[in-house]
């Protein structure tokens, strides 16, 4: 049995409704308690943002999210400042990670704060938070800036066939190949061959039970043909791909293709693993291009985008950042004008340039001034147009456990291919069930 | 350890005015803090309840509906919740034994009198000073394969081990959990051991020694026995300590191979899948949890608790 089993079962929409009007009170009186206070709030009832308004905007606008490593946001809210000179832009730190940033804007979605206007949003989080009816409905300002941005980079606002955000800056997983010892990678099975001919030729990549194991395990899935849900959102994980895929990745650490240390990686330690020269193959992402090149590597390693399966077509994961409207937020019009600001094909070149990051505007990886910053932008941009979503859902996180759980079971070998498969489908059957 | 209870007396007993009073003051002063007590544990724990007896959903964007026990039989029912119960009380049972001999050892060694033991003795609570999570990065980077330390010099030695990948199979997972928590917490375990040791008169042992008795006879005739009671009381600290563990095992693992702990299933669906019901009552299991195991401790032990209490005044 499973401890994501809805406790009862589903009801018609309906009778839910009723449910829920029965215990709104209640529940409003409940979780006034903890600042909650949240009414029912269908997606469809959310308001949308006017891109015209962008232009008259004037006062202050907070865009909060996690810590500014690289310095982009602060960069990006300063730079539109001066720029703009009627509206001041100023970025908050609400989180360290990834994981902590999300809780913190939950917390500020639900208690319906009004001290940030924007939130940066990782790729995955635009699903569950649209459809909780916190943003702000985006398709307006998206369809007029839509010529701009790449495609897939916009597909990662959407959720229900409207844009909850604009993207900032996008992600894509990439491989680094040792060029003096291993054949650039045409595909999985070749990269896996040539990883397994000598011992320095190994391929590291995420294999610790984590989201960044989803992303690996999807990459290869995608580009085998597979997928978790399909275009009506039923769960189609359950395939020949997803078996031929997790035999594929349970052989190469049984045949050394991959180390078997790769079972407690996540980004870091993939990179640091890959610096000892000991290997052939990494998949990691575009940042650790500049931390190469201070490594003794510096002149010896390639980049290339992610290898398609034998036969087919190469099709990577999307990651990135989105720059998403609080529906909550007093500063609409400053939000929209900010939005303009960091997704203009100008200030898209900075992103690359000055934050080495991937820009959502196609335009900016033909820039020669990128290019020189950036000499595997063409690699990129190859990598980020080929790539597709993470699975499309509220509950994406319970879908993601489940994959990578079970992904991780095979790995270590404490499941087979076909129990997993089976378990994967189930769990995530039973994750979109509890929404 | 029975208490024996006053029988009550027929009718309403006779109270003279200033008895009456000083109760009423006495009531008038608690009051406050009672209150206070009141809300700030039994109002949480009351609230975590009442959420574990609701279900909520995503969809309806954080209302509830009760739906009684379902979510602790749902939780009972399931594999995951009793793959953690077992993971927990097998780190529990490793982790705090091995603290309590390791404890006791180092007690015994900072009781000895020699230069410098007041230096040592705040050396040695080091490793309880730092933060669990900072901590279990160090283990982490320490078992990391290929590059770790301890990997590196195994593998340098040539000692069998070097090329194992140590988080990423559960028996060696779990013993590099165990061993980050023994090194972290033993410092703790032996200072409570240590006030347990410095109680023990001298007088004791001089007679031990006019006796004839051996060292050994010693420590395991006397001191053993006088120090019960403190390494019961590090033991009821430790394991419940252990029981609610969190911090090791997520940043070594992430749960993976076998290491999730009860804490970490609540914390999942507490926080990552927002399913405030369910991961209410998985607080509320481990909690319980918690609670009986320390009930059972103090039940067979409890007397010697007081001992200490006692002794120490």
């Amino acid at each position: 049995m499973d401890l994501n089993r809805p406790a009862l079962p589903l009801q018609n929409k309906a009778t839910k409704r009723k449910a829920l009007a029965a215990t709104a009170i209640a529940a409003a009186l409940l979780l006034s308690a903890c600042g909650g206070g949240a009414a029912p709030q269908g997606a469809e009832q959310a308001a949308a943002a006017d891109p015209a308004s962008g232009a008259n905007a004037s006062g202050a606008v907070n865009i909060c999210g996690v810590k500014d490593a690289s310095g982009i946001y602060k960069g990006t809210a300063e730079a539109f400042t001066k720029a703009n000179g009627k509206v001041t832009a100023k970025y908050t730190e609400i989180g360290a990670t990834t994981d902590e940033a999300r809780t913190q804007i939950v917390q500020r979605l639900e208690g319906k704060s009004t001290e940030c206007d924007l939130f940066v949003t990782d790729v995955i989080w635009t699903s569950e938070f649209a459809s909780q009816g916190w943003l702000l409905d985006q398709t307006k300002l998206v369809e007029a800036n839509k010529d701009r941005l790449i495609p897939s980079t916009v597909e990662t606002t959407k959720y229900q066939d409207k844009y909850w955000g604009s993207p900032f800056f996008t992600n894509a997983g990439l491989i680094y190949y040792q060029k003096d010892k291993v054949a650039k990678p045409e595909s999985w099975q070749q990269l896996y061959a040539e990883a397994a001919k000598a011992p320095g030729n190994g391929y590291v990549y995420q294999g610790k039970q984590y989201e960044g194991l989803t992303v690996n395990f999807l990459e290869m899935l995608y580009s085998a043909g597979g997928e978790v849900l399909n275009e009506q959102g039923d769960v189609t994980i359950d395939s020949k791909e997803t078996r031929d895929v997790l035999t594929f990745m349970s052989d190469g650490l049984k045949n050394g293709s991959a180390d078997r240390a790769v079972l407690t990686y996540n980004e870091d330690p993939a990179r640091l693993a890959y610096e000892s020269g000991d290997f052939g193959y990494q998949r990691n992402w575009p940042h650790v291009y500049r931390l190469l090149n201070a490594t003794p590597l510096a002149s010896s390693f390639a980049v290339a985008p992610l290898p398609a399966w034998e036969g087919g077509k190469a099709s990577g994961v999307l990651g990135g950042w989105n720059l998403a409207i609080s529906a909550h937020s007093t500063n609409q019009a400053g939000a929209v004008a900010f939005i303009d600001f960091a997704t203009s094909p100008d200030w898209q070149k900075h992103v690359a340039m000055d934050y080495s990051q991937a820009p959502v505007n196609e335009a900016a990886y033909s820039d020669p001034a990128v290019l020189q910053k950036m000499p595997f932008a063409t690699e990129l941009l190859a990598s980020v147009k080929g790539a597709k979503p993470r699975p499309i859902s509220p509950v994406y996180p319970q879908i993601s456990q489940a994959i990578y759980k079970n992904v991780y079971a095979v790995l270590s070998g404490t499941a087979s291919t076909e129990e997993a498969v089976q378990k994967m489908a189930e769990e995530i059957t039973t994750a979109k069930a509890s929404f | 350890m029975a208490i024996k209870t006053i029988p009550a007396s027929r009718g309403p007993a006779k109270t003279s005015g200033r008895d009456r009073a000083e109760r009423k003051l006495a009531f008038r002063m608690t009051a406050p803090s009672l209150v206070i007590m009141a809300l700030v544990a039994a109002v949480p724990i009351g609230y975590a309840i009442w959420l574990s007896l609701n279900q909520y959903s995503v969809r309806t964007a954080g209302l509830s509906r009760f739906v009684g026990l379902e979510n602790y039989i749902n939780a009972l029912a399931s594999q995951e919740w009793w793959a953690a119960f077992g993971q927990t009380f097998l780190f529990a049972g490793l982790s705090v034994s091995l603290e309590l001999v390791l404890g006791t050892a180092m007690a015994l060694l900072l009781n000895l009198a020699f230069k410098g033991r007041a230096v040592l003795r705040t050396v040695v609570l080091l490793p309880y000073a730092i933060i669990t999570v900072v901590s279990a990065i160090t283990w982490q980077t320490m078992f990391q394969p290929n590059m770790g330390l301890v990997t590196n010099v195994l593998s340098a030695l040539g000692l069998p081990g070097g090329d194992v990948v140590w988080l990423g199979e559960h028996g060696y997972a779990m013993a590099v959990i165990v061993m980050a928590d023994v090194w972290k917490t033993t410092p703790f375990a032996a200072l409570i051991i240590l006030a347990g040791l410095q109680v023990i008169s001298a007088e004791t042992y001089e007679a031990a020694e006019l006796d004839g008795a051996s060292k050994w006879q010693t420590f395991v005739n006397i001191t053993l026995p006088l120090l019960r009671p403190a390494i019961v009381l590090a033991a009821i600290f430790r394991t419940m300590d252990a029981l609610r563990v969190f911090d090791l095992p997520f940043v070594l693992t992430r749960g993976a191979n076998g290491t999730e702990s009860m804490s970490m299933l609540a914390y999942t669906q507490l926080r990552e899948n927002r399913l405030v019901g369910e991961g209410s009552a998985l607080s509320i299991l481990t909690f319980l949890t918690v609670m009986v195991v320390s009930v059972i401790y103090v039940r067979f032990a409890g007397g010697n608790i007081r001992d200490v209490a006692k002794e120490e005044q």
